[in-house]
């Protein structure tokens, strides 16, 4: 009997966690749909302003307008110091979705500890800044509360400090890796590099006609004040990519569970009316056997 | 009637896009007009108010912190970090966009003169718009 008593305390506990993933997935299914407009209205902006800047960089490439030499398009292939931030969730319990992103972070740094380069880690996100301290990975500097809520002005001022020291030559390129939306079920991981602008597959024969037209008394300081919005911008971008993201990987983690606490159930329940049925049919046979021995 | 399409986003999405006649928008080095077929041109765009003349004739005004403005094959794309349009359909939401036309110029604008003359322009904007 004590063993019935056992599993029928076993299914109940399962059951309640099975409630309370349930809930959880309907507030991430609800925090998702929010999340996913924030990005969408915003994914407009980031591909436009990709846009001019990949079309000023590749006129400064192509046609060397004006002699810009702006440390934010000068290719640098072997980077001396390197910023690697990367974003993560403040909250677990959302599968593989932190973890994906710290592989990659770490995937990042082995490759540049290996060329020598001198790494500076810095982190947003809870998970990925505890998970680093932890494993006494130094960061520069870790925050955290940004990411479940992401806003500009601190992101910016997050941000200000790795284009200040890539301005001051104190670091060669800076990293940006974060987990993305791609779709409700996929979360898409990226590892962009912000700083120098990249500028790559450019197309020199779209642009060679065209003249760079810059009306502004510095340009110098134009090019700056816009790659300075342009980095801010990708580092806002990213933190609302990435809390969306991490809505969609959360609901579909706590469907799982959901799922595997179902399936728990039932098999437990089966058990306990194997149990039950065994424990009728000892006592059956105890009876029977007593009223044989009697005749 | 020759037009152009002009579009105005923000972080937070699009806030204007749509065919108009003229914009005319505060650039670093001075306000400008833009008409069609104007020549390509990338610049800055400092705090102030941007005006649109659209398609019908109907005026619009949109107070804008910073931004970048590109010109190309008769498309203007201005790209800014916070906008507000003046525009509603009554006097309280009117009254509600003026405030936080004025709450944005006043976070970025350093020179007050440069906030009063903003000022001045969002009020009458806000006028010629509900009169």
């Amino acid at each position: 009997m004590a063993n019935l008593k056992e599993i029928q305390r076993q299914i109940k506990s399962v059951s309640n966690t099975q409630k309370t993933t349930r809930a959880m997935k309907m507030v991430s299914t609800a925090k998702l749909r929010r999340a996913e407009e924030l990005a969408k209205r915003s994914r407009l902006f980031a591909q436009k302003t990709n846009q001019v800047i990949a079309e000023i960089a590749s006129r400064i490439q192509c046609n060397k307008v004006g002699g810009i030499d702006s440390r934010c398009f000068v290719q640098n292939d072997a980077p001396k110091s390197i910023d690697i931030i990367f974003v993560t969730a403040d909250k677990g319990l959302c599968g593989g979705f932190n973890m994906q992103t710290i592989k990659a972070v770490k995937r990042l740094i082995a490759e540049y500890k290996n060329k020598d380069v001198n790494i500076r880690v810095r982190g947003i996100g809870k998970k990925g800044v505890e998970y680093f301290t932890f494993n006494q990975v130094e960061l520069l500097d870790g925050v955290k509360n940004l990411s479940s809520a992401p806003d500009m002005q601190r992101s910016s001022e997050f941000m200000a400090r790795s284009i200040k020291d890539f301005n001051d030559g104190i670091v060669d390129a800076v990293y940006l890796v974060y987990n993305g939306y791609k779709n409700v079920i996929t979360q898409e991981l990226h590892v962009n590099r912000i700083l120098p602008i990249s500028i790559e597959n450019i197309d020199c024969e779209s642009v060679k006609d065209s003249v760079l037209e810059l009306e502004a008394f510095d340009e110098e300081k134009m090019l700056d004040s816009l790659v300075h919005k342009y980095a801010e911008y990708n580092m806002y971008y990213a933190l609302i990519d990435s809390v969306a993201a991490e809505h969609s990987a959360r609901m579909q983690a706590m469907d799982a569970a959901t799922n595997n606490a179902k399936e728990m159930v039932k098999s437990l329940t089966v058990k306990f009316n194997k149990a039950r049925q065994e424990s009728i049919t000892t006592e059956l046979i105890e009876i029977i056997s007593g009223v044989e021995s009697m005749k | 009637m020759h037009t152009l399409n002009l579009e105005v986003l923000t972080p937070n999405g699009s806030i204007f896009n749509g065919p108009v006649q003229s914009v005319t928008v505060p650039g670093e080095e001075g306000e400008f007009g833009v008409l069609s077929q104007h020549v390509a041109l990338t610049t800055l765009l400092k705090a102030g108010v941007i005006d649109i003349i659209q398609e019908n004739g109907q005026k619009e005004s949109i107070v804008v912190n910073w931004g970048v403005v590109q010109i190309a094959n008769n498309v203007v794309t201005v790209l800014v970090d916070g906008a507000v349009a003046i525009r509603g359909d009554s006097e309280g939401e009117m009254a509600k966009a003026l405030d936080e036309a004025k709450a944005l110029i006043d976070s970025v604008a350093d020179s007050s003169a440069l906030i009063a003359s903003v000022s001045a322009r969002i009020e009458s904007a806000a006028h010629s718009h509900l009169f």
